[in-house]
């Protein structure tokens, strides 16, 4: 199946009817244990830059395992081994030469339930910039932080009350201010962990919104168990079962004509 | 419809029990509040009897029996050379002065026997009061003043009643001679309970009359602030390597099981090893507040420890992912984010390990800080004792006088236990942080 798709794309790339993709992460045979658990199974999948990816599958498929090994979060879980080849733009990131802090600066992370810091909403989203001693001065960082908080589409709702506390804010406001937290490092990826799991249809859909205008400058990779959702947002569409990959492609290719009898099971609604 | 027949009978029965059990269920439950209940008032009731107990004995120890005597600061036996020489003066015979001047109220008694009673009545702590008098203004000397110097402890305590007239002359610690002069004295309006300041300001003292908790309350405060520098930091910087860096393995789980056993290990057991280890061993000096604090320090780190990471484990996961996931080091995520949100119950667990540290009194036997201590301790070497050490003394002590100073420093180490927990709420509510 991978080599289908790779000698598709280079065809694409060949006749030139189609802007040659490049892809932004890159996973190669990748594996990943959990102690004698076989959660993630010879994985090999492009991310591309400049689109947004979303991971479908049942409950316990691998794909949150999956998209935490694109920014090293599995690290920090206790008897956790990954093996295989993990690229972003062309550098192993599982290399001891490389290292975690900057790894996790180029992929901004999102987690499925808004973790704000009990601090101000100015604090929040100054964090990243603080911590990695991005602004020179006081003005610098209230513009990282402006700038961060109207790419996430919360500054008009909040900037009259950036002292009060975070935690204070709506459950989708919160996953917002995340989401400005994230971008606050400028990262080049994203890395959403069903983001919209803990929110009502509302918050989702501004959420979903903020999604579509942020993947003109974010890569950006989404795991979602709805399915609607992955329609609504995504470019590409991996579909996941038991740690394995079984069918990446285009999301209206998965969804409208999927070549894998499991990806149609799901799809419809069979199982899962 | 049998189904439905069966379905109906069955839930008529399983209402029926309901019905049957319920009342067992709420007296089960009013038993439970009534006994929740009791268990408080009787505790409040204890703790009742307790202040009313020691304030009781105790409150009589801060107003101290004091005696007006005409004193003459005699040229002749304070200065005779006049050179206001400061060693001159202090090396002078002031235990004369004073009892010329308590001499000079009864000039009929006259032999020599019944003079040395007399001058019983006047603490021998007058001699030390009226020469610091003069060593501070000068001027006292060639002139006749009154001055109020302190009773003897049995003038003090037949004053507070504790000295019952009624007794045979041999039974009672004063004899009716003296009983009388003192009468007299209180007829001239020259006997006077007046606010015991030598309580707050001295250190103990062979003379009750004398003796204060100030030796003890400084002795306890060096003592714990070597305790609390030490014990604080080590405490929380174990917590959190424990917490967040060491491994998961056998040999975390042996330091884990180690430290919890620690806390149980009786107080003696940690002077024994100071004793061994801080004096015999790295030769500190006996009785001093370092090696005190020292000891209380390897009591109280284990409770800080343990305090310390149950808040740890206590603030979320998701703060340390997010924190992660934005590229903070392991170091930057435990000093922004979960250090502060676990600093409430860290400080709870400090001032809980301190308040014990505080009321410890065996380690501190083996180390010499029992000894009788006189002189206000000035540093970390000084010899001194601490607070419940000194009750210890006093209350082992055979004078009558005692026992309300006994009482005195038990109130004493309880307002320090009061102002170090209104502390730890204060703080608590400082630091707190929701979400």
């Amino acid at each position: 199946m991978r080599d289908t798709r790779l000698s598709l794309s280079d065809i694409r790339s060949l006749e030139g009817d189609v802007a040659p993709m490049t892809a932004k992460i890159q996973a190669l045979q990748t594996n990943v244990h959990y102690g004698d658990k076989h959660a993630l199974k010879d994985v090999t999948l492009d991310i591309r830059e400049g689109e947004v990816t979303s991971f479908i599958g049942p409950s316990g498929c691998g794909k949150s395992t999956f998209l935490r090994c694109f920014n090293r979060m599995n690290d920090t879980i206790d008897g956790c081994r990954v093996s295989g080849t993990v690229m972003m733009d062309g550098e192993d990131i599982y290399d001891p030469k490389i290292d975690v802090v900057q790894l996790r600066v180029c992929g901004g992370m999102v987690f499925q339930k808004p973790n704000p810091f009990p601090k101000s909403i100015y604090d929040n989203v100054a964090y990243g910039p603080r911590i990695h001693g991005l602004a020179a001065n006081k003005d610098e960082l209230d513009e990282m932080v402006l700038t961060s908080l109207e790419k996430a589409g919360l500054l008009a709702e909040v900037k009259d009350r950036m002292e009060s506390p975070g935690t204070g804010l709506s459950g989708g406001q919160q996953q917002r201010l995340c989401i400005a937290r994230a971008i606050a490092v400028s990262p080049e990826a994203i890395l959403m962990d069903e983001p919209c799991l803990a929110l009502d249809p509302i918050a989702t859909a501004k959420i979903e919104e903020l999604i579509d205008e942020l993947h003109e400058n974010f890569t950006i990779v989404i795991v979602t168990h709805s399915m609607q959702q992955a329609a609504r947002v995504s470019q590409r569409t991996a579909f996941f079962h038991l740690g394995e990959l079984i069918e990446v492609g285009d999301t209206e290719q998965i969804f409208t004509n999927p070549r894998h009898k499991l990806t149609q099971g799901y799809i419809t609604g069979r199982f899962g | 419809m049998s189904e439905m027949t069966v379905n109906a009978s069955r839930g008529a029965r399983a209402r029926e029990l309901v019905a049957a059990g319920i009342g067992r269920r709420y007296r089960a439950e009013r038993r439970f509040r009534i006994g929740g209940l009791v268990a408080i008032i009787s505790a409040l009731l204890f703790m009742v009897l307790l202040f009313v107990s020691i304030f009781g004995k105790g409150y009589t120890a801060f107003v101290q029996t004091e005696v007006r005597l005409p004193i003459h600061f005699d040229v002749a036996v304070i200065d005779p050379q006049g050179l206001r020489d400061a060693a001159e003066m202090r090396g002078a015979n002031y235990g004369k002065v004073y009892r010329d001047g308590i001499q000079s109220l009864f000039p009929d008694v006259a032999s020599r026997q019944d003079h040395r009673l007399l001058n019983g009545l006047v603490s021998s702590g007058a001699t030390f009061e009226i020469r610091d008098n003069v060593v501070k203004s000068p001027d006292l000397i060639g002139k006749k003043q009154e001055v109020w110097v302190p009773a003897s402890d049995d003038v003090d305590m037949l004053i507070k009643g504790h000295v019952d007239r009624t007794l045979p002359e041999g039974e009672r610690r004063m004899t009716d001679k003296e009983i009388a002069w003192v009468d007299a004295l209180i007829a001239d309006h020259r006997i006077e309970p007046r606010l015991n300041w030598r309580l707050f300001t001295q250190g103990d003292s062979r003379e009750p009359e004398l003796a204060g908790i100030w030796g003890a309350v400084m002795g306890s405060f060096l003592t714990m602030l070597v305790t609390l520098l030490l014990s604080f930091p080590l405490g929380v910087a174990t917590a959190v390597y424990l917490e967040e860096f060491a491994p998961r393995n056998r040999w975390t789980d042996i330091i884990e099981v180690n430290i919890n056993n620690l806390t149980a290990i009786p107080s003696i057991v940690f002077g024994l090893l100071g004793l061994a280890v801080f004096l015999q061993f790295f030769g500190l000096p006996r009785s001093a507040p370092v090696v005190g604090g020292l000891v209380l320090t390897l009591m109280t780190l284990p409770i800080i420890i343990i305090a310390a990471r149950v808040s740890l484990k206590s603030v979320p996961p998701s703060i340390r992912e997010a924190a992660l996931g934005l590229g903070a080091s392991k170091m930057q995520m435990v000093t922004n984010d979960v250090l502060p949100l676990a600093m409430p119950g860290i400080l709870t667990g400090t001032i809980i390990g301190m308040g014990r540290a505080l009321s410890e009194t065996a380690p501190l036997l083996m180390i010499g800080m029992v000894a009788f201590i006189v002189d206000i301790p000035g540093g970390f070497t000084d010899p001194a004792t601490v607070l419940p050490v000194q009750i210890y003394i006093w209350a082992d002590s055979a004078e009558r006088a005692l026992v309300e100073r006994t009482s005195a420093a038990i109130i004493a180490l309880l307002t320090f236990l009061i102002i170090m927990n209104a502390a730890a709420v204060v703080l608590r509510g400082k630091f707190e942080r929701r979400w």
